[in-house]
């Protein structure tokens, strides 16, 4: 087959039938990519013989340990595999900042969403009180106040939560790892901006929506 | 009542974090551990507050990584069969080699689609919020999906 052919958009008579989008090339590249990353066999990395010359050989009868009521469940990862995977780290090839800001437009519905509108005239206290349970990833995130004075003034977007600190990606393509402890944290939405205490707010993303908020004690800053 | 507009906003933010997780993949195929986080973070607050999540949605959660399966990017669909008899379609995680096996049989009906009906007989005498933020989760996951490759997991 020709490969201009294969390479053809797809006709807009055919879109709606199918239900599948041409994309732009510069994305259609990255998809194959990554497909072909995934989908390519991988050379198996340890051979016959290294094994061989690792392991002593045992010449004594052992009977085959029954394994099956093992693989059957379906178990999670524990702690030791989770690092050695790096389950959570994201690579710097992939922290770039246009890459992230759909995410923040994402976000921004939600929130609006989420508020009801958000108009000049409801109720902060109200928008305060939904915001507290809301998610931040996506959010443009900016430091206010810190004891640490070289963490004032950052911006960006909020990329991971933790429990003890935040993981925000600046417009300079960088990741900044920026601890809750001893700092306010300052969020905008269509003009409402929110202030964030870290003191108060070391928990893990997860555990916010469960968890009660108690008025306990004054924070100077 | 009182329970249902609490539950709103913790189905409203899965919801958002399952969008999330599917928006940095159209981004960015690759960043697999981004999307996962969001997966897992949504899979821990349906734990901690006992939220129930419709089947379409679980099944494209790995089971023991927590990433996004979306076939072709990060995850495999086979046909396999059994004996001849029965085929599954088996979906395999690329990145912890985790499977998931469905089998294939049009008669079959999940539990969710058949009291679905019950529940919208209910939602007349009383109306209950709790459907309509996974209706929304369900249409969210069908436009960010569209680009990629449809699979049918039941048919």
């Amino acid at each position: 087959m020709d490969e201009s052919v294969v390479q053809a958009r797809i006709p807009q008579a055919l879109v709606s039938v199918l239900g599948v989008e041409s994309k732009p090339t510069l994305k259609a590249e990255a998809f194959t990519e990554a497909f072909l990353k995934n989908g390519l066999q991988r050379t198996p990395k340890c051979d016959l013989k290294s094994m061989l010359s690792h392991k002593a050989v045992v010449l004594d009868f052992t009977r085959p340990k029954k394994e099956k009521k093992n693989c059957k469940k379906a178990k999670g990862l524990n702690a030791h595999q989770k690092r050695a995977m790096k389950v959570f780290e994201i690579k710097p090839e992939h922290q770039r900042y246009e890459l992230f800001l759909p995410l923040h437009q994402l976000w921004r519905q939600y929130i609006v969403d989420l508020c009801g509108g958000l108009k000049p005239t409801s109720n902060p206290n109200v928008v305060q009180q939904k915001l507290l349970k809301a998610d931040f990833h996506g959010a443009v995130i900016t430091v206010v106040r810190s004891k640490c004075p070289s963490y004032v003034g950052t911006t960006g977007i909020l990329v991971q939560e933790f429990k003890h600190v935040f993981k925000i990606i600046t417009k300079q393509d960088k990741i900044k790892v920026i601890p809750k402890r001893n700092s306010v944290f300052a969020i905008e939405i269509n003009g409402f901006i929110s202030h964030i205490y870290g003191n108060k707010f070391e928990h893990r993303a997860s555990e916010r929506s469960a968890k009660k908020f108690k008025v306990r004690g004054t924070i100077d800053l | 009542m009182a329970q249902n507009v609490k539950d709103k906003e913790a189905y409203q933010r899965l919801n958002y974090l399952y969008q999330a997780a599917h928006c940095v993949l159209t981004q960015n195929p690759e960043n697999v551990e981004l999307a996962r986080f969001y997966c897992f973070t949504q899979k821990t607050i349906a734990r901690r507050l006992v939220l129930r999540q419709d089947p379409s949605v679980k099944r494209t959660l790995c089971k023991k990584c927590c990433s996004l399966l979306i076939p072709g990017v990060t995850a495999t669909t086979r046909q396999r069969s059994k004996n001849r008899k029965c085929r599954f379609t088996v979906m395999r995680c690329t990145s912890c080699g985790q499977g998931k096996g469905l089998l294939n049989n049009p008669d079959y009906c999940l539990w969710v689609d058949r009291p679905e009906a019950q529940l919208q007989h209910q939602m007349q005498s009383g109306p209950s919020t709790k459907s309509q933020p996974e209706d929304t989760k369900h249409d969210g996951s069908q436009s960010s999906k569209s680009g990629t490759a449809k699979s049918s997991p039941s048919t």
